[in-house]
């Protein structure tokens, strides 16, 4: 990252093939739209390097505030929003306790993630995906599946904390 | 909410984006005046971002990359272009009438001279643009090749991964994923460097026949080195090894073993 804010624009291009991978996985699951996934992951990238020097490492993860923005401006995308407030810099602060810098690091995290998602009881699943995927609320939730709002939240607050546990180091 | 939240799977719910009305503000309100809920908010949000990995593997678009720094050059270009076109003081020159006549010489002068470069480089440029498009073009096919086959990799069911030990006194650590089927294997490596003239080689002993090698690497300053290499299709292995050769590498093992694992 101090090589970016020193604009050398190979460390860019090195934070490029690292996480453009990831990016582009969740940009194009969420939007279905290979232009429009195309255009958010090039802005992503653009905003990182205008605005390097506000990134503080003690402040959390880069690539977890990287796929929080990049879920953050897909989804307004999605609903035809504009991004969500706070999605700045220093007021997005993300702590990931795994190390996602390497491809095998992150293939391990991948596999680990898919399994706890897939170990999920087909409801809670369900209710995960369309939380995180089209960045619906509980009750847009409920209204989706037509169950009562109730076991909407209980559903989604089972399935968050499995995740929690299966994530523990 | 003049408390902490109850639960801790409320920062997660949070972070999803799943709260509303009331309980999405109560917990903003008391976010705002509680640094450790702060804290764990930032945790949720790296447990809740990792869920982008549950997202089917997409390899990035091929182009994004040559647009970005495109991008990124032409803003810096710019930037000094605007720099450069402000006069200084020293520069302005005092009347209206010689400002203008200077400015009338100067584009002309400009004009003759651009439309003369023009003229005798147009049939050069053109072949050079030519000949870097068609280099860009080759080079992104073969990144993409790359990718796709990268990705593939990833996402097969065949690809497994195993974990090299030191041998005493060695202070190091490896991971090897390989795929027997398509005869890749990935490697990611911290060691310190070789000593001179040395370097380290590391071998796919298959369950039949001679060891494979599968690169010969010297880490980076950081310690670091990952890569990735071909390997014959179909070639079960049997054990990974890493052995000091000479600088170079070595057609087979010869030097001492620092690492090994075996695969099954």
């Amino acid at each position: 990252m101090q090589r970016i804010v020193q604009r050398d624009e190979s460390a860019l291009a090195e934070l490029y093939d690292r996480y453009a991978g990831m990016l582009s996985s969740v940009l194009n699951r969420i939007l279905r739209d290979t232009q429009a996934a195309e255009e958010i992951l090039q802005d992503i990238f653009y905003q990182l390097w205008r605005t390097s020097s506000q990134f503080d490492a003690g402040r959390g993860s880069l690539p977890g505030w990287l796929a929080v923005i990049a879920r953050n401006r897909a989804i307004s995308r999605l609903r035809r929003k504009n991004p969500a407030a706070g999605e700045e810099l220093a007021e997005n602060t993300v702590i990931v306790s795994f190390d996602l810098e390497t491809a095998i690091s992150r293939q391990e995290i991948m596999s680990r993630v898919t399994a706890a998602v897939s170990r999920l009881p087909k409801e809670q699943r369900q209710a995960l995906e369309l939380a995180y995927f089209e960045g619906m609320t509980h009750s847009e939730i409920a209204r989706h599946t037509g169950d009562p709002l109730g076991t909407v939240k209980t559903r989604l607050r089972t399935a968050v904390e499995t995740l929690r546990q299966s994530l523990k180091q | 909410m003049n408390g902490h939240p109850t639960r801790e799977e409320d920062f997660d719910l949070y972070a999803l984006g799943a709260l509303e009305g009331d309980e999405k503000q109560a917990i903003e309100e008391h976010l705002s005046a509680c640094a450790n809920c702060a804290r764990k908010l930032a945790e949720a949000r790296g447990r809740i971002a990792l869920l982008a990995f549950a997202a089917p593997a997409v390899a990035p678009p091929p182009g994004v990359k040559e647009r970005l720094l495109r991008e990124i050059q032409s803003g810096t270009a710019r930037a000094e272009e605007t720099y450069a076109s402000k006069p200084s003081a020293a520069e302005r020159t005092p009347g209206f009438f010689s400002d203008w006549r200077n400015a009338l010489v100067a584009s002309l002068a400009v004009a003759a001279a651009l439309a003369a470069i023009f003229l005798t480089t147009e049939n050069a440029q053109m072949r050079e643009q030519m000949n870097s498009l068609r280099a860009s073009f080759d080079q992104q096919k073969k990144d993409l090749a790359e990718a796709r086959e990268e990705a593939e990799m990833f996402e097969s069911r065949e690809t497994r991964m195993v974990a090299l030990a030191p041998m005493p006194g060695h202070a190091m650590t490896a991971r090897v994923l390989y795929n027997a089927k398509m005869g890749m294997v990935m490697a990611d490596v911290q060691a310190p460097a070789a000593p001179p003239n040395m370097a380290y080689q590391l071998w796919l002993m298959p369950k039949n026949g001679s060891p494979i090698s599968a690169g010969v690497f010297n880490t980076a300053e950081n310690g670091a080195s990952m890569w990735m290499a071909d390997v014959p299709k179909g070639t079960e292995p049997m054990m990974f090894a890493i052995t000091l050769e000479p600088a170079g590498g070595m057609p087979h093992p010869t030097g001492p073993m620092v690492m090994t694992a075996k695969t099954s």
